[in-house]
């Protein structure tokens, strides 16, 4: 026994039957960016890029600190991107460079 | 370090005045994605658009005509628990994505069937939308599969103990679909008023269906 072979024989996804607290029956009105990434993901579906098993298995591969840090939506749309960059279908540094043209869009804004 | 193309920082000192419609760093890694991937005609500039669209026309209103159509027409509950996919997509055209199945399970006084997903959401979304937030969190993807009564009581759901309970774990092809039980003194409601009582929960196996809704929220 060495103490690690829980993280051999369970990976972060893989919470069925463990302990866990109540059920906060809650639930929440998604934001527009959150409709529009689940939108994104059945889009990527149908064209066959990134299909629901290499979605989940995509947040999986976060590892499990972000997998608890994240929420839903912000878990999918990190693993698109590591998923796309992995199939060559975009680069880091494409990515950064769009993010920024997408946030000097607000940033122009409010300098007028 | 894959997951973060770079530090996302702002050396603008009002980028800090708080606009409320600014969008955070994943919005604005949506938006960077979805119009890289246009860019590159990988997908449709008005594919998202016409997917949200679709999004929003999936509500547990499907699913509850589908149940209300199965109470009241036998040989379409008979097709619809040999083959939930064909029965739903030949009596009211929902279709399913790729090859996923749709397997309807009946409750009866006997048997009692609860749905989940342990690894994520999986989720019948074509005949009830959007997973709630707790179908999708820990506690009760953690706890359905191993104390369902307990789970099931936090809902207000007690059963008598000679009821079987099943789980069932979804997966990325195979969604499942709970038919739930008719009340009583129902005979005279019609196949819409029947479907006005049945809401996303009883179709997910945490809660009965009740004939007051008001009583049963």
């Amino acid at each position: 026994m060495t103490g690690s072979e829980h993280l051999v024989t369970r990976l972060p996804n893989d919470i069925g039957g463990l302990p866990a607290d109540r059920i906060e029956q809650a639930d929440h009105e998604l934001a527009p960016w959150e409709k529009r990434c689940h939108a994104l993901a059945d889009v990527l579906d149908f064209h066959k890029i990134i299909n629901t098993e290499e979605k989940r298995c995509g947040v999986e591969a976060l590892g499990a600190e972000m997998v608890a840090k994240l929420t839903y939506y912000e878990r999918w749309i990190v693993a698109f991107s590591n998923i796309l960059f992995r199939k060559g279908i975009l680069s880091p540094t494409e990515l950064a460079t769009k993010m920024d043209e997408v946030d000097a869009r607000w940033t122009s804004a409010e300098d007028k | 370090m894959a997951a973060s193309p770079h530090e996302y920082e702002h050396d603008h000192p009002h980028a800090e005045v708080s606009d409320p419609n600014r969008p955070g760093y994943y919005d604005i890694m949506e938006t960077a994605v979805r119009e890289l991937l246009i860019e590159k005609k990988l997908i449709g500039a008005d594919e998202i658009r016409r997917q949200i669209e679709v999004l929003d026309s999936r509500t547990p209103a499907l699913g509850a005509k589908v149940v209300a159509r199965a109470w009241v027409d036998p040989a379409f509950r008979t097709r619809l628990l040999t083959n939930g996919r064909a029965a739903c997509e030949e009596e009211f055209g929902i279709s399913l994505y790729d090859d996923t199945q749709l397997i309807v399970l009946e409750n009866t006084d006997k048997v009692h069937n609860l749905i989940v997903c342990t690894l994520c959401s999986c989720y019948p979304r074509p005949v009830l939308g959007l997973p709630p937030d707790w179908y999708k969190a820990k506690p009760y993807r953690a706890r359905a599969v191993t104390e369902p009564r307990a789970v099931l009581a936090e809902f207000g759901t007690i059963l008598p103990d000679d009821v079987d309970v099943r789980v069932h774990d979804s997966t990325a092809m195979v969604r499942y679909l709970v038919l739930p039980r008719r009340p009583e003194r129902t005979e005279n409601l019609t196949e819409e008023e029947l479907a006005a009582l049945v809401t996303r929960d009883t179709m997910i196996g945490v809660v009965p269906v009740t004939l007051n809704r008001e009583a049963a929220a």
